[in-house]
């Protein structure tokens, strides 16, 4: 009983869910052997290293109980920026859809802070600049990128199951936890996000910090478009429900609360994780590929559903309506 | 004016000053708006060859597919629900199931049961949207999802052809040298400002969009107002899938991608508040109008079809940021 209240309390529940994820799939591939095997854990951690820093700038924005929709859109379009500027210098074409990441976020979370608006109205917007912007730079097509080298180098397996980019998204990771650790920085986020107005009272740099996280958030999208762009050694626009969907599922299976004030980064990676889990799983035991979309759609609406503030009361209300 | 006024009297000027302001800001921006459609459609009107008859057809062809989404789209931003990202996929999903009922029992069959879909579908978000008070837009995301996973499920093949000559000639064709799709698109927006301007249901959706807990309190039921909005928005929706299949003999999923976005942008356009509790149908129509004479024209102009994305994306963040502005606050 008491080890079951530990599982389910919310630091630990995303790990929970993710070693039940593995079980299950263990269990549903019966010993053939192509889920347990170094070839599914390597595409495990390259999926995760796909959709996991999304999830991270997200779900931070999420935990302060706002929402950044232009993830997407910064996603698909700092990949294409990389890929038309990286050709000869790569690092050139990294450090420029970096820094466009970071300054567009920025620029995001200074309108949401000086206009008091909405932060999905405002990252609406970006979100559909940036995916014109892709467009507009790729002509609709999907670019090449001829430095194989770099494509190479990214994807080479190291110790067996990880590659260059799945090591810097865990390195990121590790990052963001020790921030969270070490400093006030992950109590403030917390804090703006169970009440705002409190956590003003009591000190915290609110509209910084706001305008930090919509920076980082930005950034994290621009460097995993870059990431993905660059090893599969080309750029296209993305589409809406490829990087949102596992993103904001992601966040929430990692503990991130649609109400903002919970969460933590290795929460949020565990979540991503399992996503990464059950696609490669999913593929590993033969289904087809629409049950990842599936599950994940289904995963989504479950917990929006769970998460909803009147479920309790209207439970409440149906058992009364049926008792009587 | 050589000598300071008196401190006092200097702050009260100041205080007049500002409220003078804060009021003309509200008027400014809502003028800088006006201004800013006035010079666009200027711009459109003297682009060559818009004013040719086969470009004004496709025109009124174009704006009514996006324009039915958008009138959808209005209620469920009205209703304090921001947008959904489930709509353009709706049109897809229901353009199929539309041509799978009418190959079986005929177009009059296939119409009843496409309209039923897309509202169900749409209505059955906004039932838990209501109900439970989940998250609008994560509700919208994971339908996206699976609506996109159940008809790559259902439908291996992707396009559904239609069986020749199933539809009657009378559904694809003029009236009065209007296009047919034209003429429900008019339809839909005025059904749409009829249920929003004469209905209590209408009235409720104001109340519950302006605020949620002040229509609670007045004893308005909430998750019925909520579920009702999607389910509209899914009927208008349902329409535009429904005549995209019969204008093309066949359906996809292709279909809807991006009328989401276009239909956000006519609904802003139209100064329909993203807040919610604000809007209307008929400024809707207008703002698909303009988002389509605006696409129309930079096809024209011979820019690429990628700049309508953009342009689509700028317009909304400018009127985002407009209506901010205009808040005074």
């Amino acid at each position: 009983m008491k080890l079951w209240h530990h599982l389910n309390g919310p630091h630990a529940r995303p790990f929970a869910v993710l070693a039940a994820c593995i079980v299950v799939l263990t269990a549903v591939d019966g010993g053939h052997g192509q889920f347990l095997s170094a070839a599914t854990a390597y595409s495990t951690l390259q999926t995760f290293a796909t959709i996991s820093l999304v999830t991270l700038g997200l779900g931070l924005t999420m935990m302060i109980r706002e929402f950044d929709l232009s993830v997407v859109g910064m996603y698909g379009m700092a990949g294409c920026i990389a890929v038309l500027t990286g050709t000869h210098y790569p690092w050139l074409g990294l450090w420029l859809a970096l820094a466009i990441g970071l300054t567009a976020g920025i620029v995001q979370g200074l309108l949401i802070v000086r206009l008091h608006v909405s932060s999905v109205g405002v990252t609406l917007g970006g979100l559909l600049v940036f995916v014109g912007i892709a467009f507009v730079l790729t002509e609709s097509r999907s670019l090449p990128y001829d430095n194989l080298g770099v494509a190479l180098l990214l994807n080479e397996r190291i110790g067996g199951v990880f590659s260059l980019r799945s090591v810097i998204a865990l390195v990121f990771f590790g990052g963001a936890a020790a921030m969270f650790a070490w400093t006030r920085l992950g109590r403030d986020i917390v804090a703006i996000g169970s009440d705002r107005r409190a956590a003003m009272t009591t000190g915290v740099k609110v509209d910084t910090l706001i305008i930090g996280v919509f920076g980082f958030s930005g950034l994290c999208a621009a460097l995993s478009g870059v990431l993905l762009s660059y090893s599969l050694a080309s750029a296209s626009p993305a589409g809406l429900s490829d990087v949102i969907a596992p993103a904001a599922a992601g966040a929430i299976l990692g503990g991130v609360s649609l109400g903002g004030g919970s969460g933590r980064p290795f929460g949020i990676a565990a979540g991503a994780l399992t996503l990464a889990v059950l696609r490669s799983g999913l593929n590993a035991v033969g289904a087809p590929p629409f049950a990842n979309d599936i599950t994940m759609g289904a995963v989504l609406l479950t917990v929006a559903v769970l998460d909803g503030p009147y479920l309790a009361r209207r439970l409440i209300s149906a058992r009364r309506a049926l008792g009587a | 004016m050589t000598e300071r006024l008196p401190s006092g009297a200097d702050s009260a000027v100041a205080a007049a000053d500002l409220r003078w302001m804060r009021f003309d800001r509200a008027r400014v921006f809502s003028w800088a708006q006006t201004i800013g459609i006035i010079v666009l459609l200027a711009v459109i009107f003297v682009t060559p060859g818009f004013l040719a008859k086969p470009s004004i057809l496709s025109f009124l062809t174009t704006v009514s597919f996006i324009g039915c989404v958008a009138i959808g789209m209005t209620l469920i931003t009205i209703s304090g629900n921001i947008m959904s990202f489930a709509l353009g996929a709706t049109v897809g999903v229901t353009a199929m199931v539309f041509i799978l009922a009418s190959n079986w029992l005929g177009f009059d069959f296939g119409l009843v049961v496409g309209l039923l879909f897309g509202s169900l579908l749409t209505g059955l978000q906004g039932l838990m949207i209501g109900w439970v008070r989940a998250n609008p837009i994560i509700v919208s995301i994971a339908a996206l999802a699976l609506i996109h996973g159940l008809a790559q499920a259902f439908a291996e093949k992707g396009t559904i052809y239609a069986d020749p000559g199933i539809f009657p000639a009378s559904v694809k064709g003029k009236v009065g040298g209007v296009p047919i799709e034209f003429i429900m698109f008019v339809l839909s927006a005025l059904i749409a400002q009829f249920i929003l301007s004469f209905t209590r249901f209408g009235r409720n959706l104001f109340m519950v969009g302006s605020s949620f807990r002040a229509a609670e309190a007045v004893g308005v039921n909430t998750w019925r107002t909520i579920t009702g909005a999607y389910l509209w928005a899914g009927f208008f929706t349902s329409l535009a899938g429904i005549m995209l299949a019969v204008r093309y003999d066949a359906a996809n999923m292709d279909y809807g991608v991006a009328y989401d976005y276009d239909a956000i942008a006519a609904v802003l356009v139209g100064g329909t508040a993203i807040g919610g509790g604000h809007g209307s149908a008929v400024r809707t129509f207008a703002g698909a109008m303009v988002i389509a004479a605006v696409q129309v024209m930079l096809l024209l102009r011979g820019l690429r079809q990628e700049w309508q994305y953009l342009a689509a994306g700028l317009i909304v963040l400018a009127v985002i940021i407009l209506q901010a502005r205009g808040n005074g606050r």
